[in-house]
């Protein structure tokens, strides 16, 4: 098997746009997928609303495109029914936090055995560039001209609520931290989120400054570091992986286990 | 033979399992929560019988439609407000041609309303509750033993239609006790008929209108009616296999009256008077068997428990003036049923006995 193999080439070009950085992430998960043994016949994608959800129509497995902020639901359920499936969601900041923040709350609290790869963009991109939950304070945007009035929401600490959860945090232009986050996401025994730092040029970047996708790589090249060895929390803009201790099997008992 | 005392609520739940159903997520709100509560002791001694209670009904009615896709027979129940967060979910199982079923066990609304009052003023939400245009099929019946059959029926139904069917009950029903033989009731359970995820094809399951690549079609008029007219025609012809309802009482009556759910039942002293037509199945409406009986009958009484829902939809299709007795604020009792007919001119002129075959009045 090849890594094209896992992709509805035939499909392409997508639907997303030039310098997007969804692109990114769906292909480092089909390298990952594939290195993996994961197939159409052992795993699920479940999608959410966002340009992000698109992705499921692009690869070569059942996806389930759900409703706007119900990926996890949806997730949970197909896990709970068919605990032998490999579920993966992907899905938007805005899917994932705002409109979907109750369930992002309650599903790490039960810890199901699914993956999550959220694409951070920090902004509602596809429809057109409104603040989202993630937007950093200051931001202005076509929904806060004056700069987003609020904080954004701490995705670490809401993961970590869990004693059991799996938290990274990466970018697209990391492509090695972003592989391994993947892999160790998918093999993680319960719930793992990865959030993944991705440019939207046309509908963010450029209105923040940014001349180019490119330049916005180079912005993540430049801004994050590793956190040092260790380390129990991340701060902004650092690169690395918080993990929980695995949940016991009493624990896991409403999410099923592996096999 | 087991004869034994069932509440109305149990009988959905025992229905249900009898249907094959393996899924179960609900939150609690009364006067549904007995079926989550008995979901949940089902659960913990058949394993093979999933259930979730979610953070809520959002959560719920999405995760049937995950656990169905995965290939469980799966089911929740709620009430009003909780059927209300549940509506995006019912179109989105429409467009995607989910079997489901959904049990609103309805109280009086809108809003928190009267929890927990009966009501039946959901007649419009279950049709009419979600955006866009989709074709819904719902049974209300109208005694603990109709609960378990049209439990049975509602699975039934909902996997020949690939939709999610709704199964209306009431405060009042849900809580009723009858004595009943569940074992003598045998219906035929249809198998799953979806074939369920990771199945070795790539199906893309998408709310999104999309062509069968997966790619979209959100700008294409011709391939939304092709698709609109095909799953309207497919869940039409299922809900004509389902064609149930009563027709009874004094047929030689000149006036008909139309109750169902509870109402019927409130209702059952009426019966040397009037003439009876009871819709069980109540969307889509059985056009064909009301146009006949109604024909035959000078004056038609709709009661119910709301302000006019079904009487709307009467007046509508039979393109004539329907009289109306609303039960309203939960006020579902015979008492009430006589007030109404006496404003409207159609109360017998023999007092009707109050009680006999009458529940008792709740709260």
């Amino acid at each position: 098997m090849a890594v094209k193999d896992k992709l509805k080439t035939d499909l392409f070009p997508t639907i997303w746009c030039p310098g997007c950085g969804i692109g990114l992430i769906m292909q480092q998960l089909a390298s990952v997928m594939d290195g993996l043994g994961l197939d159409k016949n052992n795993t699920v994608l479940v999608t959410g609303i966002g340009c992000t959800g698109r992705m499921g129509a692009y690869m070569n497995f059942e996806s389930v495109y759900t409703l706007h902020g119900r990926t996890l639901p949806v997730a949970e359920a197909i896990k709970t029914v068919r605990p032998e499936l490999n579920v993966i969601v992907v899905s938007g900041d805005g899917d994932m936090s705002s409109i979907g923040g109750n369930h992002l709350l309650h599903s790490i609290r039960r810890n199901p055995n699914i993956t999550v790869l959220c694409n951070n963009n920090e902004i509602y991109g596809l429809t057109g560039g409104q603040t989202g939950p993630t937007t950093p304070q200051g931001i202005a945007t076509i929904s806060s001209p004056a700069g987003s009035a609020f904080a954004p929401i701490n995705l670490q600490g809401v993961v970590n609520t869990s004693p059991n959860s799996y938290y990274a945090k990466t970018t697209v232009y990391h492509q090695g931290p972003m592989r391994k986050a993947i892999k160790e996401a998918i093999e993680w025994p319960g719930f793992a989120f990865v959030d993944i730092a991705s440019q939207c040029i046309e509908n963010n970047g450029r209105r923040i400054g940014f001349s180019s996708a490119n330049d916005m790589l180079q912005n993540y090249r430049t801004q994050y570091k590793a956190a040092p060895a260790g380390s129990t929390q991340l701060e902004s803009h650092q690169l690395g992986i918080i993990k929980g201790e695995p949940a016991t099997v009493a624990g896991k008992s409403t999410a099923g286990s592996d096999e | 033979m087991t004869k034994r005392l069932v509440q109305g609520n149990e009988a959905v739940l025992l229905g249900a399992v009898k249907a094959g159903a393996n899924y179960f997520a609900g939150y609690p709100i009364s006067p549904s929560s007995e079926i989550l509560a008995q979901a949940s002791v089902h659960a913990s001694k058949h394993p093979e019988f999933r259930f979730l209670q979610a953070e809520d009904e959002i959560a719920s009615v999405n995760a049937i439609l995950g656990g169905s896709l995965a290939g469980a027979k799966s089911f929740t129940a709620t009430s009003g407000p909780g059927f209300s967060l549940m509506q995006e979910a019912i179109g989105y199982g429409h467009k995607v041609g989910i079997p489901c079923v959904i049990v609103n066990v309805m109280r009086v609304g809108p809003g928190t309303g009267m929890p927990t009052m009966p009501g039946q003023g959901d007649l419009n939400q279950t049709r009419y509750g979600s955006s866009g245009d989709y074709t819904s099929i719902v049974f209300y019946p109208s005694t603990v033993a109709e609960c378990y059959e049209y439990a049975i029926q509602a699975f039934n139904a909902a996997e020949e239609s690939r939709s999610p069917v709704i199964l209306l009950s009431d405060a009042f029903l849900g809580h009723l006790n009858e004595v009943v033989d569940l074992d003598a009731i045998e219906i035929p359970v249809v198998p799953r008929t979806l074939e369920p995820l990771a199945s070795g094809s790539t199906r893309l399951f998408s709310g999104v209108a999309t062509y069968a690549d997966g790619e979209p079609a959100t700008a294409d008029s011709d391939e939304y009616i092709r698709q609109y007219e095909e799953s309207r025609l497919a869940r039409l012809e299922v809900a004509g296999r389902y064609n149930c309802f009563e027709y009874g009482w004094n047929k030689e009556s000149d006036t008909l009256v139309i109750a169902f759910g509870i109402t019927r039942r409130i209702a059952q002293p009426l019966a040397p008077h009037f003439a009876l037509f009871r819709p069980i199945r109540i969307w889509p409406t059985l056009d064909k068997e009301l146009i006949e009986v109604a024909e035959r009958y000078k004056k038609i009484v709709v009661i119910e428990g709301s302000d006019g829902q079904y009487a709307n939809v009467v007046e509508r299709m039979l393109f004539r003036r329907v009289e109306r007795v609303p039960l309203l604020g939960g006020r579902m009792s015979l008492e009430a049923i006589r007030e109404g007919l006496d404003r409207i001119g159609l109360l017998p002129i023999e007092p009707l006995e109050s009680g006999a075959e009458s529940p008792a009045r709740v709260g």
